[in-house]
């Protein structure tokens, strides 16, 4: 009996210590993200000054699409829109079998100091046609999205000014949710601020981004060709593509103000559907790279390597193990009022952090109270999708590549 | 039943029911991947059947 006590009491013990690292890890998170996150932004508005001074060198866009017929021509006539002079558009049809390479041919053609080209091809993945529209782009410059984005007029001016560094080999743009018409995606509105943006922007600061977002990337083409282009064989061929060009011994920057506007899922399952191949890919991307995270080689690139791997594996174990243990241990200890203490402070916290992130980028103020949904509900059910797909990706579960449908809100 | 007592019950059940609606929301999307009509791929040097042609254009 006094052996079974002594175990249960090392138990709680380790629950304890384990509740205490989380709670640590949590707000040296925020803490270091927030403080990072704002050096950026401090940058940022310096650097946007000396806009109106700028060249502007002539850029390829590539827009993979398949079966987009929804949401493709309102992205064409957002890149139609777009604040730049030299412009060059090349819509890389991947075998779509609805109306999209119909409705992009409409479009083909000069439209002022823009070109709009359309090449088709047969089937082969988001990275086969980027990889096509790469080969055939003619400008030193490329600025890669997806088909069912949109960018905002100046998007392409605010990415380009990092250019003039020439360590700089990609930046990443700031994505922004567009259908903020349900709880979910209203969520994932937030996610984007809160989550998504504040840690790009926190890796912005250190030029070492580790995920360039498939909506709104811009690349030096002769980087994007000495590194291969996109790979095919991971799920999250931008992720992959950033950390080529990473250990490459480029600089990675980003934007906040190069917008692309997205269409989030929305429905759950959906979005169980999207995390699950991000959660996926990304640890393929990073199991290509083993070496790197072994063996720190350059350290701002290992940091932003582990970053990588905290956020996608070990910090949603830790938030959901947390939360539970901390909840579990406080009520077996007569400390119900604790339980209440802790989630009242959690939330607050989130609250606080929302109001950052809608504040540093200008966002819409009704999104703040979602955060009191945030983590409770949210991230939890998030993490478990996240959990779920990184067991499946240790037992090698085949998957396959699967398309969100669009409703054609963009 | 003090309040506290019962307010964090309240915590602990929603929290675990939020998991629970995690796991099964994952399982009900396994399994509509699982009962998708597959496609298969185009054997390499083969066109897809939906391949319609059209080249770059300069204009």
């Amino acid at each position: 009996m006094s052996i079974f006590t002594d175990a249960d009491s090392v138990a709680r013990q380790i629950g304890i210590a384990f509740v205490l690292a989380f709670l640590v890890v949590l707000i040296a998170r925020y803490i270091l993200l927030l403080w990072l996150g704002y050096l950026h932004h401090i940058e940022s508005r310096g650097r946007a000054r000396g806009d109106d001074y700028m060249v502007e060198p002539p850029v390829s866009i590539i827009v993979p699409v398949y079966n987009e017929e929804a949401v493709i021509l309102p992205a064409l006539r957002s890149l139609l829109s777009l604040r730049y002079s030299v412009v060059e558009i090349i819509v890389v049809d991947d075998g779509s079998v609805d109306r999209t390479l119909e409705l992009v041919s409409s479009m083909v053609g000069r439209h002022g100091g823009t070109t709009l080209r359309v090449i088709a091809k047969s089937n082969g993945g988001k990275a086969s046609a980027l990889n096509t529209g790469i080969a055939q782009a003619r400008h030193p410059y490329v600025l890669c999205m997806d088909g069912d984005s949109r960018l905002d007029p100046g998007t392409l001016r605010a990415a380009m000014r990092h250019f003039s560094d020439p360590r700089i080999g990609a930046v990443a743009g700031n994505v922004k949710v567009v259908n903020r018409d349900n709880v979910w995606t209203c969520l994932q509105a937030l996610e984007y601020l809160e989550g998504l943006n504040m840690a790009r922007r926190a890796q912005g600061f250190l030029r070492v981004v580790n995920i360039i977002p498939g909506p709104i990337g811009v690349f030096r083409r002769d980087v994007l060709r000495s590194v291969g282009g996109y790979d095919t064989d991971t799920f999250a061929e931008d992720a992959d593509l950033t950390l080529k060009i990473l250990t490459a011994g480029w600089h990675v920057a980003y934007e906040e103000r190069a917008i692309a506007y997205t269409e989030a899922p929305h429905q759950f399952i959906d979005l169980v559907k999207q995390r699950y191949r991000w959660t996926r890919g990304i640890l393929q991307a990073l199991r290509k790279r083993t070496a790197w995270l072994v063996l720190p080689r350059r350290p701002l690139i290992w940091v932003s390597l582990i970053a990588m791997l905290f956020e996608a594996v070990l910090w949603p174990v830790m938030n959901v193990l947390g939360n539970l243990l901390f909840t579990v241990l406080a009520l077996s200890a007569g400390a119900a009022s604790g339980v209440i203490y802790w989630w009242v402070l959690l939330t607050m916290l989130d609250v606080a952090a929302a109001l950052y992130a809608v504040g540093i980028e200008g966002e819409e103020l009704r999104l703040v109270p979602y955060a009191v949904l945030y983590r409770f509900f949210f991230i939890t059910m998030i993490d478990v999708a996240k959990l779920l797909a990184t067991a499946e990706e240790a037992l090698r579960v085949r998957m396959t590549w699967g398309k969100l449908e669009r409703a054609g809100r963009i | 039943m003090r309040i506290d007592t019962l307010l964090s019950t309240i915590i602990l059940v929603s929290f675990l029911v939020t998991i629970l609606m995690a796991v099964g929301s994952y399982a009900a999307y396994k399994l509509r991947e699982a009962r998708r009509p597959r496609v298969e791929p185009a054997k390499p040097g083969e066109e897809s059947r939906f391949f319609e042609r059209i080249l770059a254009d300069d204009r």
